[in-house]
């Protein structure tokens, strides 16, 4: 038995290291996007937009993700990744905000979610 | 005992008093400024009386078309919107404040099972809500119910639902979505899950709608209102057409017949327009309260959204689910006569909302195929069901409509086909 716990606590060793390294990784991009941000036109910003939404929702830095994400939906309103990811993380915001008793910032991301779903709905309207 | 009388007889009689009184305790509960209680109590007040106006316009132009469409056709023709069975309920049953006391026992009854089973969703569609507290109501008081009866029944029935149906839509939602930290809360999930049956079976191995390409020529749905004018001013200009001039004149007076049907359409895409106007003031103030307290009092609550939120993951199955959803109404429509039930128009709001999520849902398990058939299918479907309650909600004095969402539908056959007959052996 002492065997199997050894080899386990090696494992998460291993798991929050690789963690570590990930974040790292995460980070490193971050930087890179935030770089590219500076010196670009109006039209890529929208795909740098999403990466960092997508990657600071990776690093679980859940404000930053939906401060980039809404950057990009004011921009362009193509239905896909960044409305599931926004919807997603307003959900994760609410329920936080539910832990911590913060009565107004439970209103804030419901009403947030339920504007996202009128965008959605017109959006998808005015695609057809 | 003056005052108690008048109180009770000439003030808590007019539903418009009352809900703004519920509006007003809930406020108070909430211990919001003294302002935002006024405030918020007057504008309930003002969205049911928005609402009975809306309605009251859709019944004149309802009443209207059942009047040519019998003289043209020889038949009846309804036309299926939940709007106006709110509408006609809440005012010409008089049941506005026992659908306004449901609705609060649906959001309660709601909150204890999230609670205390297995099932921890919060419906958080309040519109929906007041569909099915319509319902249950209007069919709650037919089976014999009254009194705080018809309100805990109603909710109890309501609130069964706000959980059941985004339990059973859970697997295939986390399917679409990849998470299981959000639900679905729209009532026509019978009817998606009856879609994603047909399509699983006929579906194997189909290719997605998202390799599809759609030429974009529905522009007309981008406006709702635009979208039920589409389709209701063709229907009242063709039925007045063969309901002939000399029956139209009666009707139209000095107006043009043909004239007047097209001016009659437009009255009823008002009347929508007004009426949800109405219930958008009516629930501005109770819903938010109602989530702050629900999602309180079940901290792991899954929250059950409206049907939109499934829409990014699959736009071209939402297009291809409404049409081919569209096409099943209008085969129902021509089929069901037959049977000896009455011919449902196509409803283009609920073709649109629940036509495109069962595109999702089809999708998801069937592919293209299992869209195209699943999605006929579900449209006859959505026509059978609200079909099948046109005697009773005619018997009941109803004009010309009928329920849509099938699981207010259901609910409705559920207290027509089990609760009267029980509610009828004790009578």
């Amino acid at each position: 038995m002492p065997f199997f716990k050894k080899k386990k606590k090696e494992n998460e060793t291993k798991t929050v290291q690789q963690q570590e390294v990930k974040k790292e990784h995460l980070s490193e991009q971050i930087e890179e996007y935030l770089t590219k941000l500076e010196s670009t036109e109006s039209e890529d910003q929208i795909h740098i937009f999403n990466m960092l939404g997508s990657l600071y929702f990776e690093m679980e830095d859940h404000d930053n993700a939906i401060k980039y994400y809404e950057k990009s939906i004011d921009q362009n309103k193509t239905l896909g990744k960044v409305f599931t990811d926004l919807i997603k993380l307003y959900n994760i915001k609410r329920k936080e905000a539910t832990k911590e008793g913060d009565r107004e910032a439970v209103q804030v991301y419901l009403q947030k979610s339920d504007d996202l779903m009128k965008l959605t709905k017109d959006t998808i309207r005015g695609n057809m | 005992m003056v005052v108690i009388d008048f109180i009770i007889n000439s003030i808590l009689t007019q539903a418009s008093i009352t809900i703004a009184l519920i509006a007003f305790a809930g406020l108070l509960l909430q211990r919001k400024p003294f302002g935002e209680v006024m405030s918020g109590s007057f504008k309930t007040m003002l969205g049911f009386l928005v609402l009975s106006a809306g309605s009251s316009i859709i019944v004149g132009s309802l009443l209207y078309f059942g009047d040519i469409f019998s003289e043209g056709f020889g038949m009846e023709g309804i036309v299926p919107s939940i709007e106006a069975i709110n509408g006609q309920a809440m005012n010409d049953l008089g049941l506005a404040n026992q659908i306004a006391l449901t609705f609060l026992a649906i959001f309660i009854f709601n909150i204890i099972l999230a609670r205390f089973t297995r099932w921890k969703y919060i419906f958080l569609t309040g519109q929906a809500i007041l569909w099915m507290a319509t319902m249950t109501t209007v069919f709650g008081s037919a089976a014999g119910l009254s009194g705080i009866g018809l309100i805990l029944v109603g909710g109890l029935v309501g609130g069964v639902f706000a959980v059941a149906m985004p339990a059973i839509a859970q697997p295939i939602v986390k399917k679409i979505t990849g998470t299981d930290d959000i639900a679905l809360g729209h009532f026509c999930t019978i009817g998606y899950m009856f879609a994603a049956g047909i399509s699983k079976v006929v579906g194997k191995n189909s290719d997605s709608t998202e390799n599809i390409k759609f030429p974009k020529g529905l522009g007309f749905l981008s406006d709702t209102y635009l979208s039920v004018a589409m389709v209701m001013v063709p229907l009242y200009v063709i039925t007045s057409i063969f309901a002939g001039g000399e029956f139209g004149s009666e009707l139209s007076g000095d107006v043009n017949y043909i004239v007047y049907a097209f001016l009659q359409a437009v009255q009823f895409v008002v009347g929508v327009y007004v009426l949800l106007s109405g219930v958008r003031l009516l629930l501005a103030e109770i819903v938010p309260a109602f989530r702050g307290i629900a999602l309180k009092v079940v901290p792991d609550a899954k929250p059950a959204l409206d049907c939109p939120v499934l829409f990014p993951y699959a736009p071209n199955a939402v297009t291809a689910g409404f049409i081919t959803t569209t096409i099943g109404t209008v085969i129902a429509m021509f089929v069901l006569p037959w049977f000896g039930l009455a011919m449902i128009l196509p409803g283009m709001l609920t073709n649109f909302f629940a036509g495109g999520t069962a595109g999702i849902f089809m999708n998801a398990v069937g592919g293209k195929r299992g869209v195209l058939i699943g999605g006929i299918a579900h449209g006859f479907f959505i026509t059978l069901l609200p079909a099948l309650l046109v005697p009773h909600l005619n018997s009941l004095g109803f004009v010309n409509t009928t329920a849509t969402d099938v699981d207010t539908v259901t609910a409705g056959l559920l207290f027509e086909w089990f609760i009267q007959p029980i509610m009828n052996l004790f009578a």
